[in-house]
């Protein structure tokens, strides 16, 4: 029998001392009924989601129309400028990627290191990274003259008996971010699997639940089925770990492979991690704030899973920070007077304004969160996401645009300006990757309903210090702390 | 197949009901639960899942597969460049990992398939949709001449609801 519990306001739980991160604890979550009622009840759209929908099918359009415009009219009207070819879309590329990153990062990361916190907020994350991977994975076709030949790319027995060059980073890309789109989109659906069933059974209408039926493949709670699940679902774990590092690493290849001031450095693949790890986390803030708000999920995704979060997000803002002091250290050492005064330029040239923006948004803003109340403050944390966003957004236009723009011989300096079709289509962008976000939200359940039950107390008849022993006998009553069970 | 299938409320009750039905031997049995439960899991006692020999056979395929194509379209269509080796490892490592992160990942989902048996097309007998809201169920394939022993079994270790089904 569901219980109904009230949420637990946000003001009560700021006054509380911090609890270790590693911990979740869920009080006002009484049972499995209440997990499954409270979830699937968000599951019914409203008026204000077909609003959001809308909005984010109409950016969609704007988009596919300057796109449209741009493979009829050609690349010209994308405001590139020579040497300047790679603008605003290799910036969202990379962007995108990175955004990605954290979703697997909570999703398989934390969960092989048992960091409790991400039970409540793995799942928005892990179908963000599959959505913002589909997102980037556009750019660069994009980004192409003749956008309808990406496949060429791809190394298959063709009749023009040509194959890719595999010593060439762009060809990485393409596997590796192919690689990481599926691998994220098993490892999003495995983990669904056990809730469409959970769907399946409690879907009154005919339609839906032959869906969820479909969905959920037959599955039916037995041990057997269990036993094997958590086994590869671990797997799925581990080998979507290094998917985090190898994926951003190989897209920094593209800049690190070759000798542009700016790029050449070995520094790159660690910085652009962190630095993806830094952005997907402020789209988690971005995205779970709002959610745990129109859902009624404060109880949930409670205070001090963000405050966990926060703290993530706090240790790779400060790693980005190094990354720019050594970025800084290896032109000063290097003794290259291009890499010095193309670090000169990035500072006082005449895309200054986008390092100020940059540096103050993803260094400066985020000391913050070594204050409790900024991590705990949920207003504050939704502001801070949309600076990071914007501030990690700059940072790859600053790594890639001032590099092409300023580099060894002064006569080839030269300006960029983006147009409206960039800003149409980067607004596109973020028209696909919410349209997709906003149906998920409203046919799958956006908190693991398995795994928020795994972490709630199970029905007991008798009472048990820890449950039953590993022969299934009840252990003596010991509670935890004194009046535990009373 | 006939069986019977018990519902329990609780978890330490579905616990004692499985440790009876080990130590009575009656049957076959399965124990369906909403979540995966370390205690079901120690008073089963399976052992190890053979997932991990998908896992490994996959990745190791990927891994091979990764390095080869690298390495076979360097040499079928070679980029010759002044003192640069035609396929080198060094860059193909991305290949190689890739792949084997791929295929790996794929066969885990193939092994997951074959350990679990599922996909199913149909439901099988003693499944209850409660089993996937909050309570906790043990199925039992006796012999016929123990069915009536085994929904003894059941009721005396707490099931809340006893039914033979075929």
């Amino acid at each position: 029998m569901a219980t109904a519990t009230k949420p637990v306001e946000d003001v009560e739980l700021l006054r509380r001392p911090n609890i270790p991160s590693a911990e979740v604890r869920l009080p006002a979550v009484k049972d499995y009924e209440q997990v499954d009622d409270e979830i699937t009840a968000t599951l019914h759209p409203t008026a204000q989601w077909f609003i959001g929908l809308g909005v984010a099918i109409l950016f969609l359009v704007i988009g596919a129309l300057a796109w449209t415009y741009q493979i009829y009219t050609g690349l010209g009207v994308a405001g590139y400028n020579p040497p300047v070819m790679w603008g605003v879309y290799i910036v969202t590329f990379v962007f995108w990627v990175g955004i990605g990153h954290a979703g697997t990062l909570i999703s398989a990361i934390l969960y092989l290191f048992r960091a409790g916190f991400r039970t409540t907020i793995y799942r928005c994350a892990e179908a963000m990274t599959v959505f913002a991977v589909m997102t980037a994975g556009l750019f660069p076709i994009l980004h192409l003259g003749r956008p309808w030949k990406f496949f060429w790319l791809i190394p298959y027995p063709n009749w023009r008996y040509i194959w890719p060059q595999m010593k060439s980073p762009l060809v990485w890309d393409v596997f590796a971010i192919l690689t990481y789109l599926t691998v994220s989109a098993t490892f999003l659906y495995i983990g669904l699997v056990p809730d469409f069933a959970i769907l399946r059974d409690r879907e009154k209408n005919p339609v839906r639940k032959r869906l969820f039926a479909q969905l959920a493949l037959g599955w039916r709670n037995t041990d057997r089925e269990w036993r094997h699940f958590v086994r590869a679902y671990l797997f799925l774990a581990a080998f979507s770990t290094p998917l985090v590092l190898s994926v951003h690493s190989v897209v920094s290849f593209d800049f690190a492979m070759s000798d542009v001031p700016g790029w050449h450095t070995t520094v790159f693949p660690p910085y652009f991690v962190a630095g993806a790890i830094y952005s997907g986390i402020g789209m988690v803030f971005t995205i779970v704030i709002p959610l745990r708000k129109w859902f009624n999920l404060k109880h949930y995704v409670t205070i001090n899973d963000l405050d966990a979060a926060a703290k993530l997000a706090l240790f790779t803002s400060l790693v980005v920070g190094v990354s720019y002091a050594c970025e800084w250290f290896v032109a000063w050492y290097s003794g290259s007077p291009a890499e010095k005064q193309f670090f000169a330029n990035r500072l006082w040239g005449q895309w200054w304004w986008a390092s100020a923006l940059l540096y103050t948004c993803n260094i400066c803003l985020p000391l913050s969160l070594f204050s409790q109340w900024c991590r705990r403050n949920t207003t504050w944390l939704f502001i801070l996401s949309i600076f990071i966003n914007i501030g990690m957004w700059f940072e790859r236009f600053v790594i890639v645009v001032p590099s092409l723009s300023h580099e060894y011989e002064p006569w080839q300096w030269a300006g960029y300006r983006p147009t409206w079709v960039d800003y149409a289509i980067l607004c596109g962008s973020f028209g696909w990757f919410s349209m997709w976000f906003l149906l998920f939200i409203k046919q799958f359940p956006v908190i693991a309903l398995t795994e928020i039950k795994e972490i709630v107390k199970p029905r007991l008849k008798f009472r048990h210090a820890q449950g039953v022993d590993s022969t299934a006998h009840p252990l003596p009553f010991m509670p935890d702390t004194p009046g535990e069970f009373d | 197949m006939r069986g019977v299938i018990g519902l329990f409320r609780e978890l330490d009750t579905t616990c004692d009901a499985i440790a009876i039905l080990k130590k009575k031997k009656v049957g076959e049995f399965t124990v369906y639960s909403p979540t995966p439960r370390h205690e079901i899991e120690h008073a089963i006692d399976r052992g190890p899942s053979a997932v991990r020999i998908f896992t490994l056979i996959g990745g190791l395929c990927g891994v091979t597969f990764g390095y080869w194509i690298a390495i076979w379209i360097s040499d079928y269509w070679p980029i010759v460049v002044g003192g640069k080796a035609i396929a080198t490892w060094i860059p193909y490592t991305v290949f190689g990992f890739e792949v084997m992160v791929l295929i790996g990942a794929l066969a885990t989902v193939a092994g997951l398939f074959a350990t679990a048996r599922f996909p199913r097309i149909t439901h099988t007998v003693g499944y209850d949709s409660r089993f996937s809201y909050g309570d906790f169920g043990v199925w039992i394939e006796p012999s016929p001449d123990k069915l009536q022993e085994a929904e003894q079994l059941l009721r005396d270790a707490g099931a809340v609801e006893v039914r033979v089904e075929r």
